[in-house]
């Protein structure tokens, strides 16, 4: 299998700003885009809710909020990835919706490793 | 509404106003704030009670209350069940202390799923006139034990999608089906909608299981629903978004029409079941069962 076409780059959740992207790449308007939305979309949640939700399914206490977040749409798959050493920071990543979607995620966070063996 | 598959001539007439909404969301929220294994009577003042079991509601009754259990159970059929038989049984019941339903389903004049329909409507009707009385809970008793059988009892969730399906039961209807149709084991869900009767989301049906605290039920639909209208801002064809959060929970929430839905899966691989099986419906090729999700590796 090929490998997807990732797109990606490092964001502020907290603000939207895009921190660092690919080598020498144009920025990705879509990806750009989602960027921006982060403080929204983070903004928006309700921490309690969810930690009190997540306990009522099972969930140990005081593990990681997010995970991940995975859009699909007809023709792309966009994952925000917070990445867990660094604070209020996210991978974002967007490829073709025809491709793996385990692949891509396999690529995200592998990425989402050298970023974080960066920061070591 | 999980008591699904009411009678035409079982629904409520009444409407689901803003401030009824507020007033009884508020009324179910003191409910999830009595502590885990609240058994007893919720006093109204002198405008009626509801009892507990475990924080489930058994029973609700309100002095404004127009409607009577029983007659509800015997419009249940056609034609009505005979006044005599459920007087008769109401007499022996009133003398054994036997609850009055149940008694009913013993006697083969009403079946389970009749029961509790009309145990949903009674209870449901009584709340809301309770939320409308004005006169908030003044004092909580505790029971030993009440005796009612936990397949005739309501959460609060239950109680809050009944009101939302007032709003529109054909739509509720065609929500409960969708949820029964697309979540998978170990997940429980809700369908919302965005209406003018509720500041956020309206619930309109929950599945069974479905049990958490009605304002974190609020809460998230609230949250998803927003997600989906961000993302559409950059990608307008998104159609279904997951998030895995508290290290092994996986919430799923997709649209149709005008509703809203949501997952809850109490793990990742039933999170990501769940987004194939949403995939698959809108064409998108397999592959979406994600690596390292099948329940036996980290993702």
């Amino acid at each position: 299998m090929t490998q997807p076409q990732l797109e990606s780059l490092v964001a502020s959740m907290r603000t939207g700003a895009v921190l660092h992207s690919g080598e020498d790449q144009a920025l990705p308007e879509q990806l750009t885009e989602l960027a921006a939305t982060l403080p929204e979309i983070f903004g928006a949640v309700e921490i309690g809710c969810l930690e009190r939700i997540a306990s009522k399914l099972g969930a140990e206490p005081g593990s990681d909020m997010f995970a991940e977040v995975l859009l699909l749409s007809e023709s792309r798959v966009h994952v925000i990835h917070p990445l867990s050493n660094r604070a209020d920071e996210a991978l974002l990543a967007s490829a073709p919706a025809s491709r793996s979607i385990g692949l891509l995620l396999s690529q995200v966070h592998a990425r989402a490793a050298e970023l974080a063996e960066a920061e070591e | 509404m999980t008591a699904s598959g009411l009678p035409t001539r079982m629904l409520s007439s009444i409407p689901a106003s803003p401030g009824l909404v507020a007033s009884v969301q508020r009324l179910l929220s003191y409910i999830d704030d009595l502590p885990i294994g609240a058994t007893g009577a919720l006093h109204f003042g002198d405008q009626g009670v509801i009892l507990l079991e475990s924080r489930k509601i058994c029973w609700a009754v309100a002095r404004s209350m127009r409607i009577r259990l029983t007659d509800i159970l015997r419009n249940q059929s056609t034609p009505p069940l005979p006044r005599e038989r459920v007087e008769q049984i109401y007499r022996r019941c009133k003398e054994s202390g036997t609850p009055i339903g149940e008694a009913l389903v013993a006697s083969g004049l009403a079946t389970e799923a009749g029961l509790r329909a009309a145990l949903f409507k009674h209870n449901g009707e009584a709340i809301v006139a309770l939320a409308q009385s004005g006169m908030g809970p003044d004092r909580f008793v505790d029971h030993v034990k009440t005796g009612y059988d936990p397949k005739f009892s309501f959460t609060s969730c239950e109680v809050l999608a009944m009101l939302g399906s007032f709003d529109d039961m054909a739509r509720a209807a065609a929500a409960q089906l969708e949820l029964g149709g697309m979540l998978v084991q170990d997940s429980v869900g809700a369908a919302f909608a965005r209406n003018s009767s509720a500041s956020g989301a309206l619930v309109i049906a929950v599945s069974a299981g479905c049990n958490f605290a009605t304002a974190d039920l609020i809460g998230v639909c609230n949250w998803v629903s927003s997600l989906f209208d961000i993302a559409r801002t950059f990608d307008p064809e998104v159609f279904v978004a997951r998030a895995n959060w508290g290290g092994s929970v996986g919430l799923v929430t997709w649209r149709l029409k005008d509703v809203g839905y949501l997952g809850l899966c109490s793990s990742r691989a039933a999170a990501a079941r769940l987004l194939s099986r949403l995939s698959e419906r809108a064409g998108r090729p397999s592959g979406v069962l994600l690596r390292g999700e099948r329940g036996d590796e980290p993702a």
